[in-house]
């Protein structure tokens, strides 16, 4: 088992890390949005040797729709896109943002992509968001969809959070969070005080669940707990 | 009545650098949601940011319920929530 004991990953593993945590999503939230790999585009100007073309890409899920923030700020139920996931298999709801629009004014759609930076050997979560009109949205109008956590933490740290860059792979300006701290945090939550695991790292094919668990916090995005459950590692 | 509001004995553990509770474990409703927890900690530790995590895999969503987490993480009665003081993202 190939683990990850510094919270950073080599680009292999995040293919490794990426293709578990689309497979195990499918598993435990068959009727949400899925995750799905994007092999980058070939450069004919970049030498390929030794590298695989499918393993250079990233991992996407587009068109989510986040579920409504509650009074304290959070998110109740379950994540991704609740409401438009009952019309995913009818093909007679083709144009759901519209449904949903009907009912709800503030029905914008989210695009993620998980992108490998080979400069902190970390994945980095790019996104975009978007009313249903195709408008893009500005962080200002992101910032009334993210749980008051979100809000604070921009507030404080306004250029070390959430900022516009452009998409590594598709050359475009995206939002992206802030990598720097990502391999920090992700060793604290490797942490194990007194048990015999320390120092064991985090399974590379579990990597992306645990990440996930905390950068999807930004939106108010969950996990359910049984995919949280890593093969009893108590 | 206690059959009703199952009480679960939460055992907050310092990580890094930061400090150790006078009172590590308490009960707390098993109602209640995670975030009764991050607020405690907040509170007691003067801190804006932390990062609090369960089973040294990831960080439990604030609206997750205690009872859901101690049956799923729970370990010898109790159910053990790391925490350090230290969460950047840049």
């Amino acid at each position: 088992m190939v683990v990850s004991r510094d919270g950073t990953l080599s680009s292999t593993e995040f293919y490794v890390a990426a293709s578990a945590f689309s497979e195990q999503w499918r598993k435990f939230n068959s009727a949400l949005r899925q995750w799905s790999w994007v092999p980058s585009p070939k450069r004919p100007w970049i030498s390929h040797n030794q590298v695989n073309y499918m393993e250079e890409g990233y991992l996407s899920v587009e068109n989510v729709i986040l579920p409504e923030l509650n009074e304290e700020g959070h998110r109740d139920g379950d994540l991704i896109e609740k409401e438009e996931c009952g019309c995913a298999e009818e093909d007679e709801f083709i144009d759901a943002a519209v449904l949903i629009q009907n009912d709800d004014a503030g029905a914008r759609q989210y695009d993620f992509h998980v992108v490998y930076s080979a400069c902190y050997r970390v994945p980095v979560l790019y996104f975009r968001a978007y009313c249903s009109d195709g408008q893009p949205l500005l962080l200002d109008d992101i910032k009334k969809d993210l749980p008051l956590n979100s809000v604070e933490q921009l507030t404080r740290s306004r250029w070390l959070f959430i900022t516009q860059e452009e998409h590594p792979q598709l050359n475009r300006p995206w939002y992206t969070l802030h990598p720097c701290g990502t391999s920090e945090w992700m060793k604290l939550l490797q942490h194990n005080d007194d048990s015999a695991a320390q120092g064991e790292g985090i399974p590379v094919d579990k990597y992306l669940i645990s990440w996930f668990s905390v950068v999807g916090q930004v939106f108010g995005l969950r996990i359910p707990l049984e995919m949280l459950n890593l093969g009893g590692t108590q | 009545m206690a059959s009703e509001t199952r009480k679960v004995v939460v055992h907050l553990r310092a990580t890094g650098d930061a400090p150790i509770l006078k009172q590590a474990k308490f009960k707390i409703a098993g109602t209640d949601k995670f975030v009764k927890v991050i607020d405690f900690l907040r509170r007691q530790l003067h801190r804006d940011t932390l990062f609090v995590y369960v089973n040294s895999a990831f960080s439990p969503n604030p609206d997750e319920l205690v009872i859901d987490l101690y049956n799923n993480f729970g370990f010898d009665g109790k159910l053990v929530v790391n925490y350090a003081c230290s969460m950047a993202w840049g």
